[in-house]
């Protein structure tokens, strides 16, 4: 993957850098299948027609390309197509790449285009992502006890995980103070528990042969892309189902888990997936989040990257990324946040939760 | 503030009501029938965007409003101030957009006598249906 952050590349060039380093470490200089994820390509870069504009951009113009997307969960999205097309027989090796180049446009324009994933109903009363997330927010302080101090504090964990990241968007450590004083964005959600807005790329080659790691389960879980449609507000159906997927694939459960990775695109949604995961039980997650228990060197490690908070979130590249730091986990590569890890899970939302992913990685050793 | 009615719609399927009216049911394939709901509910969650998207002005209040009856609309409203989560709101649409508006003790509490008087209702139909199962069920058994 490549540095998340503000890039001065273009998106194919970002893609190409990722997937150049995918090839080299998986020793493979031409895969027989390209899957593609991004999600707003049109929107800010003005082109389109991705699979084929990356394919003739890598050299590969004649291996068979698609364009996959969930929103922002596009990354696993692509990675599932890989795994479908390879499972099937149809292909030996994929390379899947998936990436965005939002920096360059201000940023109501940003999330405007981000905005274009929700209800077009609920839209147009001004909602967008943060608004939700502060709906959301909101009802789970009320609904389940879930305080201020426990949504900062994922921020100040992810931050110092971020600072061991070379490739993080972020690479310094914040107060929990610095957290709670930040500006209101959409009450009670304050700037630093939202996520930044990241160019990046990041990609991983997928084959039919044993290696190193493998993926041992991979689940999607959907809900209604209309907010007012859903029964429950303070926790995901859309992880639920998605984990429970997974989980029947691998033959495991949760307690096998020893690292993951979860989409904190708002910090108070890494407490509420650990718990739709299973990872944590039903209201404890905050609480473990308060008492060490998911930072880097606690019982649980979640977001070593960084998380999307710290590490940065290129919306189709970062499905992706979770995995890549699981893989680099996996096999023993991640230099200065290095855990002790066998299974790995990563959960990737897409749109406010309406296109859901959870993928368990199973080192072979 | 009077209570009235604004248009959903109801899957005939699970009976689930939307606002506002949809031609298919977000649970099942199947054409809904229109129907009405009172304009009158409580606050589910809300929050206040300090830098709203192009078109709106800051601060913006949206809540999402659960109606009397299950269906949930999102709406804008003047301000948050004294509102809580459960807290009673009455909802107005001008111009197809939706506001909520605190309700006062009068509207209140003619809402209470409105809802005393739909359960009073409810608990006479089910008092009537039990009697007419307890009369069939007499009848066959004497067949």
């Amino acid at each position: 993957m490549t540095r998340f952050g503000r890039r001065d590349e273009t998106l194919p060039d970002l893609m190409a850098e990722a997937a150049l380093s995918a090839l080299a470490d998986a020793m493979i200089e031409e895969p027989d299948g390209l899957v593609v994820a991004a999600m707003n390509p049109e929107e800010f870069t003005g082109a389109g027609n991705y699979g084929s504009l990356i394919n003739t951009h890598l050299g590969l113009s004649h291996v068979p390309a698609l364009r996959v997307e969930t929103a922002t969960s596009s990354g696993v999205a692509a990675v599932y197509s890989a795994f479908a097309s390879i499972a099937s027989g149809l292909h030996k090796t994929v390379l899947v790449v998936g990436g965005e180049k939002m920096s360059h446009m201000p940023t109501p324009r940003v999330s405007e285009i981000i905005g274009r994933s929700i209800d077009p109903h609920e839209r147009s009363y001004g909602t967008t992502m943060p608004a939700l997330a502060g709906l959301i927010t909101r009802a789970a302080m009320q609904r389940r006890g879930l305080t201020l101090k426990e949504i900062s504090q994922v921020a100040v964990k992810n931050h110092a995980n971020g600072a061991r990241n070379p490739l993080a968007h972020f690479q310094e450590a914040v107060t929990l103070e610095a957290v709670m004083d930040s500006r209101l964005v959409a009450d009670p959600l304050r700037l630093f528990h939202c996520c930044p807005i990241s160019d990046g790329a990041a990609a991983i080659v997928m084959t039919a042969e044993p290696a190193e790691v493998r993926i041992a389960g991979i689940g999607q879980g959907t809900d209604t892309i209309a907010m007012r449609y859903r029964n429950d507000l303070t926790a995901f159906v859309a992880t639920q189902t998605a984990a429970q997927v997974a989980y029947r694939m691998a033959g495991f459960g949760p307690e096998r888990v020893e690292v993951a990775e979860i989409h904190d695109a708002f910090t108070p949604f890494e407490i509420i997936s650990l718990e739709d995961t299973g990872l944590i039980p039903p209201g404890k997650a905050g609480r473990a989040t308060l008492e060490g228990e998911t930072a880097l060197d606690g019982r649980l490690p979640i977001n070593t990257s960084g998380g999307l908070k710290a590490r940065g979130h290129p919306l189709a590249g970062t499905g992706i990324a979770q995995l890549v730091e699981l893989c680099w986990q996996l096999r023993g590569m991640a230099a200065g946040r290095q855990v002790q890890a066998r299974v790995g899970l990563a959960q990737s939302i897409g749109g406010l939760a309406t296109n859901n992913w959870v993928t368990l990685l199973e080192a072979r050793r | 503030m009077i209570v009235h009615t604004l248009p959903a719609s109801r899957c005939p399927r699970c009976h689930r009501l939307v606002v506002p009216p949809a031609r298919l049911c977000p649970d099942h394939p199947v054409t809904m029938e229109a129907a009405t709901v009172p304009n009158v509910g409580e606050v589910v969650s809300f929050t206040t965007l300090h830098s709203p998207p192009e078109g709106f002005k800051a601060p913006l209040h949206i809540a999402l409003v659960e109606l009397d009856g299950g269906a949930r609309l999102f709406c804008h409203g003047e301000e948050t101030r004294g509102i809580k989560i459960g807290s009673s709101v009455g909802v107005e649409s001008v111009d197809h957009v939706f506001y909520f508006s605190h309700m006062g003790f009068a509207d209140r509490a003619r809402l209470f006598w409105r809802r005393a008087g739909a359960s009073g209702e409810k608990v006479a139909s089910i008092t009537k249906s039990v009697v007419q199962g307890i009369w069939r069920g007499r009848s066959r058994g004497d067949s």
